[in-house]
């Protein structure tokens, strides 16, 4: 934990500063403009390179572990609005991601409407549900908001184990038990192969950032900033705080719901065995190790959660030393890396250049004194 | 922080001490393996048949270039296939270590899959793409058929698996050496048919593809004019008590209880039931295959024999004398290190895929491609694994049943004992009624 | 709808389940009260403790010799995580705490997977010399084992809640618990408290282990996520009172068990620890029961 941080935590230990939160990210005003520039200049340049360069660099194996990070980038995205931005912990939001999928994968066997109307309708719906679900649990705090979200997954997961995911029946559930063959979930027209769908679920996934990032720099941003500093001190100034926070949670479970019908597409085929109840702690896991306070965190999570144990795997590394990994990892990050990866790696970089900077200036300048 | 200084001594002494204990548990994990191993295949000396029976040039190493198979088994907590691919692997080991398929050694690459579709379909095209696989051979997986049916369709293989998805047995492109949920629990119910019991309770776990489980004992029930109760249960079961009471009521003293879950599932309910102690209170009870192992058998005890019947697929392991048995047993232990769960029908499985895959690639007279290896799956025929009860056939058919003939086995201090010998599954079912259809009845097995 | 007669024999396996929710409850809530950390772990680490103990047994060892090494695992383990993360996490949130015991949970949950492997169709299991034998009530047969898990339940939670409140050592771990650093000042040797309420921990769990192994199964997956189930016990009950952590235990397995013979409720039972949690939060916070939660004192 930086210096200045630290101190405010102990000087005022509310739960943001107890998970080493930090303050929120300085503002582009407060940035330089051509840092600001530069860091937009890369960020787009990673993004063309993502979907122009890598479907075709990759194997198709790595193609399809890409989309799922896309879909995770976006649900950790969610995940890490609440955490990192309201101080709000969900440990339900691999529910939501299933509620998402489940009303896409409905939709799409039930009508011929267009891709995107889907997504959004999944989102909405989505954000519909996670409101009304969450809204009564917004009066806990803490722990207690965590464990009743980790309780209310519990639920969603029982339910979704007995309904089951729609499989192109019939009826309000469209799930035919007795299918001999289960069509596939449908994709767009212009995304129907792994590579076409990877670049479709990345714009989307950059959609859902977009949204996000505008969010944060507008009005529910400070907003929310304030209610994480101090919850009576932004009721003080006059901000609705139940309202930006339900907004918060709309704002996350909609962009969870969208993933929920990327994720649909992606897999074509969904099956309630693969949302577990402990994945949403898992994923919260995840989140924490990448870092819940900057977007990166969320592409970094994305990563972790997806690629590492596809790249594992294909190591012919057990999944079972892949979860003694993320238990490590999750020891390791919550121990000596508060921020997470996403912010503790360029940190170690900045000091490695620093310090290749420092010897090469030291180099130099004994060069000019033996001149 | 003068604590904190002071206590890390302790800290790390207490820090070995985890590590000694893990390390000693992991010795316990170990040695406990290798004792089970034992207790399974303890029975007749392999002296009659060595492993170089299994090739066609004993002793003689394939060096030409690999023949590239392929395998997808799921492998994740509480439900582990790897035994069957393993076992494949072990034979053809043994093949590629006296002659190989005229001198070509078989690279076999095995992808774990855990019930994720995004990856199962990344596995296919690894398995094609990278690893340029020619066959798939010993699928195993909850759901791999539905999810790559179509992809393999594409692409011409022929699949040779042990199927636990619909699609397995409902199309063109794949075959399974054994019957799957469906018409094992099949020959459970029909078991308990022929014993009279005046009611049927089938209890299954709540996984996909419960409801086409579900229709065939539902049809075989309704035709012998005897009720049947369908129950699933979310897994894993915390309330086995409850499970057990619940199927034991619905039956009724006449009545048989038919489950259809993994072993560890299964283990739990039966033994709740013996624990409460009403395991008599209904006529008998029934089990599909995954019931058939001697694990089962050595946890349940002396109450259930002649009491639990479970369908089985393969010839029992246990004191067979066969030349086919005698290698697995012999292969096994020259090859199986891998096989974590021994002898048993798991293995057997593997055993049985492998075979049928060696036999078809031998007939290839040329270049080892996608077209050649999967026209001499599909074309074999009448094959004797020396496993089942009847002759195995792939053949152009639009659905696969081949195993459909079957034993019952029950559990007899501590190993499972044939109860009834091989029995056709009923055509009841309508859809082994559509397989006998277009492929006929297959001869039985000599 | 069923009749009486139906639910009776519910009755008494709900009363034993609620005895396996009050096992992991009561343990999870006397850590939390002593240490102020929600161990997510406390199942893994009994679930590995009665598969050594399985092994053990099966590789001819005596009963209590495993029983005995289940215990010790429980103990050993707990306190090393505990002396290791404990002092690092001090300072962080209840959830930080709560999600580094679920990396804990993870590396146990590999290694099981790895040592023990369900491959090939293995299963396995631990039976206590108190199975099968019981007594009748009516038509409702009692074993033995039932018996036992709901006297250890409550022996337990007796025995806990009053060591917490009676002896010096327990007085230390609650004032710990609720403030680390002015319990500190106080002269109280942090530490050594601390220590000792991790070992505690690990010997319930230790004993819950082989207990839950025997009355639900001796399986990785089931006993290692049975937390969160139990976890509805422990919240019902704010985390607080091992009292109202075993009855709220005890509540929701009688309901669960009761809807079992309810044919339109019985796949939804699983739902009954969840649901009653998060309607008993609800309630609780409507009357800022725990408005001023923990991490606001």
């Amino acid at each position: 934990m930086a210096g200045g941080t630290g101190l405010l935590a102990r000087a005022r230990p509310r739960l943001a500063q107890r998970l080493a939160l930090r303050r929120p990210l300085r503002g582009p005003q407060r940035r330089h403009r051509g840092a600001a520039a530069a860091q937009a200049a890369v960020t787009a340049a990673l993004l063309l390179f993502t979907l122009l360069a890598l479907p075709e660099l990759l194997s198709l194996y790595y193609i399809d572990a890409m989309t799922q990070v896309a879909v995770y980038s976006v649900v950790a995205l969610g995940l890490g609005v609440l955490v990192g931005r309201v101080g709000l912990v969900s440990l339900g939001q691999v529910a939501v991601l299933a509620i998402g999928a489940w009303v896409a994968a409905r939709l799409l066997f039930a009508t011929a409407q267009p891709y995107p109307l889907i997504l959004l309708e999944a989102g909405l719906i989505t954000m519909a549900a996670g409101t009304v679900i969450g809204l009564p649990a917004l009066r806990l705090r803490g722990l207690y908001l965590a464990l009743i979200t980790l309780m209310l997954a519990g639920a969603i997961t029982v339910v979704l184990a007995t309904t089951n995911f729609p499989n192109g029946g019939h009826g309000f559930l469209g799930y035919n038990g007795g299918s001999v063959h289960i069509p596939a979930i449908r994709r767009p027209g212009i995304a129907g192969s792994d590579p076409a769908y990877f670049r479709y679920a990345v714009v989307v996934a950059a959609l859902m950032f977009l949204l996000a990032g505008a969010h944060l720099r507008t009005r529910p941003g400070r907003a929310w900033a304030a209610i994480r500093r101090s919850e009576p001190a932004a009721l003080a100034a006059g901000i609705n705080t139940t309202f930006y926070k339900l907004w918060a949670l709309a704002l996350a479970s909609f962009i969870t719901g969208v993933a929920g019908g990327v994720l649909a597409g992606a897999v074509q085929y969904l099956y309630s065995i693969d949302f577990p109840t402990y994945y949403s702690i898992t994923l919260l896991a995840v989140v924490l190790m990448g870092g819940a306070y900057s977007l990166w965190g969320a592409v970094v999570a994305g990563l972790l959660y997806q690629l590492l144990p596809a790249l594992l795997h294909n190591w012919g590394v057990s999944a079972d030393w892949l979860t003694i990994v993320f238990g490590v990892g999750v020891l390791q990050v919550l121990t000596t890396a508060p921020a997470g990866l996403a912010e503790q790696v360029p940190r170690d970089l900045r000091r490695l250049a620093r310090l290749a900077r420092r010897l090469g200036r030291g180099k130099e300048a004994g060069e000019v004194t033996a001149r | 922080m003068r604590t904190r200084e002071h206590a890390s001594g302790a800290r790390l002494a207490i820090a070995l001490a985890a590590a000694i204990a893990v390390v000693a548990a992991a010795g316990c994990g170990s040695t406990s393996s290798n004792t089970s191993k034992g207790q399974g295949g303890s029975t007749p000396s392999a002296t009659t048949v060595d492993t170089s029976q299994c090739g066609t040039k004993p002793g003689v190493k394939a060096t030409g270039t690999p023949i590239a198979l392929g395998g997808i088994v799921t492998d994740q907590p509480g439900t582990s296939f790897t035994d069957i691919a393993n076992m494949a692997n072990a034979y053809f080991t043994c093949v590629n270590a006296n002659g190989g398929i005229n001198g070509h050694p078989i690279k076999y690459y095995i992808e774990t899959e855990q019930t994720n579709p995004a990856q199962i379909a990344g596995e296919a095209t690894q398995l094609v793409q990278a690893d340029h696989v020619v066959g798939i051979v010993g699928n195993t997986s909850i759901i791999e058929c539905s999810v790559d049916h179509s992809y393999w369709q594409k692409l011409g293989f022929y699949i040779i698996d042990s199927g636990i998805a619909p699609e397995c047995w409902s199309t063109p492109n794949s075959s399974a050496v054994n019957m799957g949920p469906r018409y094992s629990s099949d020959g459970a119910v029909q078991y308990a048919l022929s014993q009279h019991a005046s009611k049927i309770v089938f209890d299954q776990s709540n996984v996909p593809g419960t409801g086409y489980i579900a229709a065939g004992p539902a049809a075989l029930a309704a035709a012998a004019h005897v009720p049947i109760v369908q129950l699933t249960e979310n897994v894993p079961i915390s309330d086995a008590d409850s499970v057990a009471i619940k199927e034991v009521d619905d039956a009724g003293p006449d009545g048989a209880v038919v489950l259809n879950f993994t072993p560890p599932e299964a283990l739990v309910i039966l033994q709740a039931a013996q624990k409460l102690g009403i395991e008599d209170r209904v006529k008998l009870w029934g089990c599909s295959t995954p019931c058939d192992t001697d694990f089962l058998a050595k946890s349940l005890g002396p109450k259930w024999n002649s009491k639990l019947f479970v369908n089985a697929e393969l010839t029992p392991a246990d004191g067979t004398n066969t030349t086919t048995m005698n290698l697995y047993r012999a292969i096994f232990a020259q090859y199986g290190k891998a096989v974590s769960g021994g002898i048993g029908s798991f293995s057997q499985f593997g055993f049985a895929e492998a075979e049928v895959a060696v036999h078809a690639l031998e007939t290839i007279n040329g270049a080892y491609t996608v077209q050649s290896v999967n026209a001499a799956f599909k074309a074999v025929q009448d094959f004797n694994t020396g496993m089942l009860c009847q002759l195995w056939t792939y053949g152009s058919y639009p659905m696969h049943i081949p195993n459909n003939e079957d034993y019952t086995v029950t559990p007899d201090n501590g190993k499972m004992v044939t109860a009834r010998g091989c029995t056709q599954i009923s055509s009841v079912d309508p859809q082994i009624a559509a397989y006998r259809k277009v492929a006929g009845v297959a001869k039985a097995a000599p | 709808m069923p009749g009486w007669q139906d639910f009776q024999p519910f009755i008494v396996s709900g009363l034993a389940l609620g005895g396996v929710y009050a096992l992991s409850g009561v343990g999870m809530v006397v850590l939390y009260q002593a240490t102020g950390v929600v161990y997510l772990a406390f199942g893994a680490v009994g679930a590995m403790g009665a598969l050594i103990a399985w092994s053990l047994t099966d590789a001819g060892a005596p009963g209590w010799a495993g029983w005995l090494a289940c215990v010790a695992f429980g103990a050993v383990v707990t306190l090393a995580y505990g002396m290791v993360f404990g002092p690092a996490l001090a300072k962080r949130d209840p959830l930080v705490k709560a999600t580094a015991t679920l990396g804990l949970t993870l590396v146990l949950f590999g290694l099981m997977d790895l040592l023990w492997t369900t491959s090939g169709g293995q299963a396995r299991s631990i039976t206590l010399p108190t199975d099968g034998s019981g007594f009748g009530i009516g038509q409702v047969q009692v074993d033995w084992t039932q018996v036992i898990s709901l006297a250890v339940g409550i022996a337990i939670a007796v025995a806990t809640g009053l060591f917490l409140r009676l002896t010096k050592l327990g007085t230390a771990m609650r004032a710990m618990a609720n403030d680390r650093e002015i319990t500190a000042t106080l002269g109280v040797p942090v530490r050594r408290v601390e220590a000792a309420a991790w070992l505690g921990c690990g010997v319930l769990a230790g004993v819950a282990g082989i207990l839950l192994a025997d009355l639900v199964a001796l399986d990785a997956t089931t006993l290692t996520f049975l937390v969160i189930s139990s976890l509805a016990a422990a919240l019902i009950a704010r985390l607080r009172s091992i009292t109202l952590t075993f009855l709220a235990a005890i509540v929701v397995g009688l309901v669960h068990d009761l809807l079992t013979p309810v044919q339109s409720l019985t796949n939804y039972r699983d739902m009954t620890p969840f649901v009653l949690a998060a309607v008993a939060l609800l309630v609780l916070s409507r009357h800022r029961a725990i408005a001023r939660s923990r991490e606001e004192a």
